[in-house]
């Protein structure tokens, strides 16, 4: 228990210390069941989809503003303090479009945890004991999600100053869901966000029950498989 | 009304001795000094209860502690059937019994929580307390394995940890050093009393007394043609049948899992040789890209992501490991259930008779 609160206590710090602490002591409790259900299947919606380089471009301008005397982005009078400035929200860009790739989402939803499957990547993962969000640590990173309201948000904070969250939110009819990423670093002043829509599917069922097994791998049958 | 109350004791004594005469009367008159001096003290009969898998409470310490529980729950069966092989190796011990719930008169009972498996490292902490309520040790062993454990290579065809429940046979053994001849059989005597005493405690009740620690000790003992102690003995051969039929049970659960169980020690034991090669990875590439560089970000990011993968592909293997020995556990506890039902049907028939015949007997 106690390590659980130093764990937490720790990641709002970092949060704190970071650009935009997006996950504060309110979101990480839980009064009662989880808020929304996300649980299902959803695929990319690409029409609706942020497109990569006007973001970008977007926050160049607004990084451009932030620095006096300079006007024009990429333009003749960006210094070289200017350039590294953008290079490393263009990295931040190609990181953020990197990790929002995946064009499908698994979500499962128990009592006590969400977890978010993605193609390619590890499944984001919210788990929620006695009502405290629980932390994800390994010696690289530390993860943790809360409630902001009807929204989930899940932040990730990694060693060097580098912070990716995603925020999800479902529509009324359950049927569309949007996840706005954002990857922020100290060593980008602004940071990088991305939104991506996903619309409900379902998955077509199959006449075989398949288990996973340890030595055989995936068993299948067309009976029910005894567990 | 003298009549009917005669009848009804006619036919209790009828029902008993129908009773008595489907358990077989067995070696067990040996076991006990009270009706035979052939046997050898030293050798007890030690009974392994199934383990307390050691699973925290707290779910949210599963994942921390790298405990899978339906995986533990396993071990904590499957893991006292191979101290049981270990001590039989020795000889030095009488029989030796995987049973499913302690039973504190047995002769010599091991106990044991699971603290530690890892499949590079198991910690039990082991409990050996005999019949008199005397501890013999309560302590934590810890086994490493090796790579030549693990692959065999050693010629020795020991499975993985032998060393430990070695370990345990040889404390069991100087445990025992340290008592005479007298105390083992007070044990064997105390272990037979106890039991009689859970039978029919009124005929047994006053024979035994137990000190503030804990300990029990001999006030008297019964005369070696008691009948009643006749009765509890052969009661306690039936017993032995079953526990016997449990016990084999055991044996056949090890046999059918254990080398899916191997497969998934040596899993988990390259899983964390990995996390530590891993980790000097992760060193080695640190520095290699600019700092805020799309390289670096990548860089960062996935060293994260392949602990958590890696986390997830155990987790799911523990999944896969529960699907493919789940029926066979499923299978044996039901047979299980099915023994210690018959047991416990049993064993208040015969509390109720004892009673009620030794109330006939003794005239109260």
């Amino acid at each position: 228990m106690l390590r659980k609160s130093i764990t937490i206590v720790l990641f709002l710090l970092i949060a704190a210390c970071s650009q935009q602490p997006v996950i504060n002591d309110e979101m990480i409790h839980l009064d009662g069941g989880m808020p929304v259900n996300f649980s299902g299947s959803w695929e990319r919606n690409y029409a609706r989809d942020d497109e990569v380089n006007a973001v970008l471009r977007d926050a160049y301008n607004k990084l451009i503003r932030t620095i006096p005397d300079q006007h024009h982005p990429s333009g003749p009078g960006i210094d070289a303090s200017t350039s590294n400035k953008m290079n490393s929200l263009r990295a931040l860009a190609r990181l953020a479009e990197l990790i929002t790739r995946p064009d499908v989402l698994t979500i499962s939803q128990s009592e006590h945890e969400i977890s978010v499957d993605r193609k390619d990547d590890f499944a984001m993962l919210c788990a929620f004991y006695d009502g405290v969000s629980k932390a994800i640590e390994n010696d690289n990173g530390i993860e943790i999600c809360g409630w902001d309201g009807k929204q989930l948000v899940s932040s990730l904070v990694l060693q060097g100053g580098l912070q990716v969250t995603h925020r999800f939110t479902i529509s009324a009819d359950s049927q569309h869901l949007r996840v706005v990423t954002t990857v922020s670093s100290t060593t980008s002043r602004i940071p990088f966000t991305l939104r991506r829509f996903y619309t409900k599917f379902r998955r077509p069922t199959s006449n075989f029950n398949c288990i996973e097994t340890f030595s055989m791998k995936r068993v299948c049958s067309t009976t029910e498989i005894k567990r | 009304m003298s009549r009917i109350f005669s009848r009804a004791r006619t036919r209790i004594v009828l029902q008993v001795l129908v009773l008595l005469m489907c358990i077989p009367y067995q070696a067990v008159a040996a076991d006990g000094i009270l009706v035979g001096d052939g046997r050898n003290h030293a050798a007890l009969n030690v009974s392994i209860a199934v383990f307390d898998p050691g699973v925290p409470a707290d779910m949210s310490l599963h994942r921390d502690l790298q405990v899978f529980p339906q995986i533990r729950e396993i071990e904590a069966m499957f893991l006292p059937f191979v101290l049981r092989e270990t001590l039989a190796r020795t000889n030095a011990w009488g029989a030796v019994r995987v049973i499913p719930q302690p039973n504190v008169a047995a002769e010599l009972l091991v106990s044991g929580v699971i603290l530690k498996s890892d499949g590079g490292t198991l910690e039990l902490n082991v409990r050996a307390v005999d019949a008199s309520g005397r501890v013999w040790f309560d302590r934590a062993f810890a086994g490493v394995v090796t790579d030549s454990y693990a692959t065999g290579s050693n010629g020795s065809a020991l499975p993985g940890y032998q060393q430990l429940y070695g370990e345990i046979a040889e404390s069991l053994e100087s445990a025992r050093a340290q008592l005479d001849d007298k105390a083992l059989a007070d044990i064997v005597e105390i272990s037979l009393l106890r039991h009689a005493g859970q039978l029919a405690p009124s005929a047994f009740g006053d024979y035994l007394s137990q000190s503030a620690d804990g300990m029990f000790s001999i006030n008297r003992l019964p005369a070696r043609d008691d009948p009643m102690l006749d009765r509890i003995e052969r009661i306690r051969g039936a017993e032995y049948v079953i526990t016997d039929a449990v016990d084999a049970k055991f044996q056949q659960l090890h046999s059918e899992i254990a080398s899916i169980y191997d497969l998934w020690r040596e899993y988990r034991r390259k899983v964390i040789e990995y996390q530590t090669e891993d980790a000097r990875r992760v060193q080695r590439t640190k520095s290699s890209a600019l700092r805020g560089s799309y390289e670096s970000l990548v860089n960062l990011y996935d060293n994260y992501k392949l602990d958590r993968i890696t986390a997830q592909e155990q987790n799911s293997l523990a999944v896969a490991f529960s699907n493919e020995v789940g029926p066979r556990i499923q299978a044996m506890e039901n047979r299980v259930d099915e023994l210690e039902g018959w047991v416990d049907t049993q064993y208040a028939e015969w509390y109720r008779l004892l009673e009620e015949l030794f109330e006939l007997e003794s005239g109260l």
